[in-house]
């Protein structure tokens, strides 16, 4: 316990950041699953993606952060809205878990966390750390990513043009209104 | 000695900080007297009825859909944006740097384009629109004979 | 490389010629866009070259591969005939997505880099959960695709996490990166290597329902409109063991020791989920779904007993199954209509189920003798394409010494002839009325092609081998 203490108080500005950013992000993501009202879910999971956004800053990668809030936070989230008032989910519903369901899912999400955790605790999973010399703050910048996407990767990058034209194209034709459905 | 980041987050703890006090000092300065009618959610002056939660319908989520494919393919443009016009590239390329971008997003923004292009033909954009139907009647009185008749006594009086 | 390119093209190109009044030319107009891309593959023949700072590979191998997918599409789209009497069928759609689908299927094919894998596998999965939901008036096509996509949108997740990991460790998306840091580790693997690696497999695995991740295959197979299901059970398959082979024989071969006992339990596995399970079907679709799990574990065999013969294996396997698969779709597809049309008037069994197919071969000899080849095909019957596939996958397992796989192959296949006959019986020795099918000119040399094809390579298999 006192380890702990005294590691806590070497923590840096940044490591502060890190803990609270991770609890929130923690807490914020329980609050997903256990929240009975499909809204505060979503909403919980907003607070989840600005969390993550927070560590991505810190781990300078500051344009997927912009994107993660425009993106995922924005557009994102207003599909899950979309599609939860298309549901019209009621509260009589919602027993269509069983006990058994529960505690599967439970069952595998911890062995994949204890997985998860094993791994990168492990000695020979151990990645390179800050070194203070060859650190680029500038690596996670725009600049970078622009000038690696429309060289090295261009053709992956226009393919991804194909990838959402057929979203695009499928989702609406699936969603099409078919002669006889409601008109509101 | 604060980074650029270090900056930004002042901003976002004072904006919080500032609705926190802004919320504070009101409460300490407004009146309190609620009753029913003013706690009641405000409907444009409308008798509230029901949940809000109602079922949408699906086409909402086809423009949904739609903005965020150009939400994600905007986010693409950006990168583009600061490489696009890089002196250091162009010269590098003898120049063919600037136009090699240029078709590069052109190409990728023109697949999208279509693809909206598609769509909007289509007409799945459109909204239905309410085709009013109007009641008609099988009578011998010709339509125009209420207006002749208000015509005739509107200037026989004095 | 070309065709990948022509493809995303044609696909607009048939997008818009929806717009035209007339639709009897939008079949024409996809079979020569398949066919064009398809003469367009050759172009590279005999040469390899990497597209676009080493992002695609384009060598002999990849171009048979692309032969083969563009072949079994060109196939499912000529039989595809029916779209046009359905009013509401949106054929310029379908043929649109599934020739991006094919750019999707492609690029699993030609990958050197992990994101082209990526955004391919998106491609492909992304155009069948469309089509698997196409038939949106049937609830069992709707719950198919909803299955399909929530299942397949997580295994993507799996996969990319895989490759997140993989990165971690190896510092490379490059097939060459990933094999450079597997062969010559300055400090033995990194943990995140392995997890990435498995993690990678299971999504890959999944896309071609080998057990234990199997489980959504029977019902998409059964609920999607059988064509597509003919479209997926082929395109997909083959262009999900091209990634596959692709990644382990490149990127992993330095590690097979750890990864070799793993495909090896996997295909045990799915051999027997399928073949004993496809055993207890009543419906020939849902039959046929679990008859491509046992292949995808005839395929895996190749995999597991990685060696000097397996590109050909897999190659040759891959092509008669497609084959044999797309005339045993195209004659149930003829089947059901006629069924659901007499069921109409008299009211029967279920227009897929095997007694459908009561009394077929009198009325219908050709029809009868098409589906009797694929059968036999697909149960590896000698003189069949079928049974040279089964044979190059045998022997790869015997090659690397897997005694134990190859006897349970050699089991399962066994339990395979039992529910193939049961079609051919019922065709043959049961009493059935069925009225003779009226078999359309160009549906017909489909199934006439595939049958000469499966016999063909049934009797001459070397004909395949001079190709790469």
């Amino acid at each position: 316990m006192s380890e702990f203490l005294n590691q806590f108080k070497q923590l840096t500005a940044t490591g502060y950041l890190f803990w609270v950013l991770a609890i929130l992000a923690l807490l914020s993501a329980v609050w997903v699953v256990t929240a009975r009202n499909p809204i505060h879910s979503v909403l919980a999971l907003i607070a989840t993606f600005f969390c993550l956004s927070g560590h991505y800053i810190l781990l300078n990668a500051q344009f997927l952060a912009a994107v993660n809030i425009i993106v995922y936070a924005g557009a994102i989230m207003v599909l899950f809205l979309f599609t939860i008032m298309f549901l019209n989910l009621r509260r009589e519903d919602e027993e269509s878990k069983t006990n058994l369901t529960k505690m599967a899912a439970v069952v595998v999400g911890g062995l994949l966390m204890v997985m998860l955790i094993t791994i990168f605790r492990a000695k020979s999973a151990q990645v390179p750390t800050f070194n203070p010399v060859s650190f680029d703050s500038r690596t996670g910048l725009v600049e970078n990513l622009g000038s690696i996407l429309y060289s090295d990767y261009i053709l992956p990058f226009e393919l991804a043009s194909v990838l959402f034209l057929v979203a695009m194209v499928g989702a609406v034709m699936l969603g099409k209104r078919e002669a006889g459905d409601r008109h509101f | 000695m604060l980074t650029d980041f270090g900056i930004i987050l002042l901003f976002i703890l004072a904006a919080f900080a500032f609705i926190g006090i802004v919320l504070f000092v009101a409460r300490l300065l407004r009146p309190n007297r609620p009753n029913e009618e003013k706690n009641s959610t405000y409907e444009s002056g409308e008798e509230p009825v029901g949940n809000a939660n109602i079922q949408f319908n699906i086409r909402y989520y086809v423009v949904a859909l739609v903005f965020v494919l150009f939400d994600v393919e905007l986010v693409f443009l950006f990168p583009w944006a600061t490489v696009f016009g890089q002196v250091r590239l162009i010269n590098e390329t003898n120049g063919s740097w600037g136009w090699f971008a240029l078709t590069e997003a052109f190409l990728f923004v023109g697949i999208l384009g279509l693809g909206l292009a598609y769509v909007w033909a289509k007409g799945y954009l459109d909204w239905v629109k309410p085709q009013p139907k109007i009641p008609r009647v099988d009578t011998n009185v010709p339509a125009d004979l209420y207006q002749r008749v208000n015509d005739k006594y509107s200037h026989s009086k004095p | 490389m070309f065709p990948i390119v022509l493809l995303s093209v044609f696909g607009i190109l048939l997008l818009f010629l929806g717009f035209l009044k007339s639709r009897a030319i939008l079949l024409p107009a996809a079979l020569l866009f398949l066919l064009v891309s398809l003469a367009v593959n050759f172009i590279d023949w005999n040469k390899t070259y990497l597209y676009f700072n080493g992002m695609l590979l384009s060598d002999n191998l990849s171009m048979v591969f692309t032969a083969i997918v563009l072949g079994s599409a060109f196939m499912v789209v000529a039989l595809s005939g029916s779209f046009m009497e359905d009013e509401s069928a949106q054929p310029a759609e379908y043929y649109g997505i599934l020739l991006f689908s094919l750019v999707g299927a492609l690029m699993m094919i030609g990958f050197e880099n992990l994101i082209m894998l990526f955004v391919g596998v998106e491609i492909l999965s992304v155009a069948m959960y469309v089509l698997t939901g196409s038939d949106k008036r049937n609830l069992r096509s709707n719950e198919a695709a909803l299955k399909y996509f929530l299942m397949g949108a997580f295994t993507t997740g799996i996969m990319l996490f895989g490759m997140a990991l993989l990165y971690g460790a190896t510092g490379s998306f490059t097939l060459g990166g990933i094999r450079a840091y597997a062969v010559n580790p300055q400090v033995g693997l990194s943990l995140l290597f392995y997890v990435g690696l498995l993690m990678l497999l299971i999504g890959l695995l999944f896309k071609v329902s080998a057990a234990p991740f199997h489980f959504w295959t029977p019902d998409v197979y059964d609920g999607a409109p059988t064509l597509f299901t003919a479209f997926m059970s082929t395109v997909v398959k083959t262009a999900g063991f091209a990634a596959l082979f692709r990644l382990l024989s490149i990127s992993f071969s330095g590690v097979y020791t750890f990864w070799w006992t793993i495909l090896a339990i996997i295909t045990t596995l799915t051999l027997v989920a399928g073949n004993i399970t496809a055993v207890y079907q009543n419906s020939f679709k849902r039959m046929m779904a679990y008859s491509s799990i046992s292949h995808a574990g005839y395929l895996l065999i190749g995999l597991a007993a990685l060696g000097q013969q397996t590109k050909q294996a897999i190659v040759f396997y891959s092509l008669a199954y497609s084959v044999a698969t797309i005339a045993a779709f195209g004659v149930l597809l003829l089947v059901a209509r006629q069924r659901n049309a007499e069921t109409i008037t008299s009211g029967g069994s279920s227009s897929e189920s095997f007694d459908a197919f009561n009394g077929l071969a009198r009325q219908n000899p050709l029809l009868g003798f098409a589906m009797a080849v694929s059968m036999l095909s697909l149960a590896g019957i000698p003189l069949t394409a079928g049974f040279w596939g089964k044979f190059y996958m045998f022997s790869t397992a015997v090659e690397r010494g897997q005694i134990w796989l190859l006897v349970v192959a050699v089991l399962m296949s066994a339990v395979g002839i039992y529910y193939y006959f049961r079609v051919i019986i019922a065709m043959y020795f049961r009493e059935g009325a069925t009225a003779p099918i009226r078999v359309a000119p160009f549906y017909r040399y489909v199934l006439v092609v595939a049958t000469l094809l499966t016999i063909g390579l049934g009797i001459a298999p070397g004909l395949l081998e001079g190709l790469f």
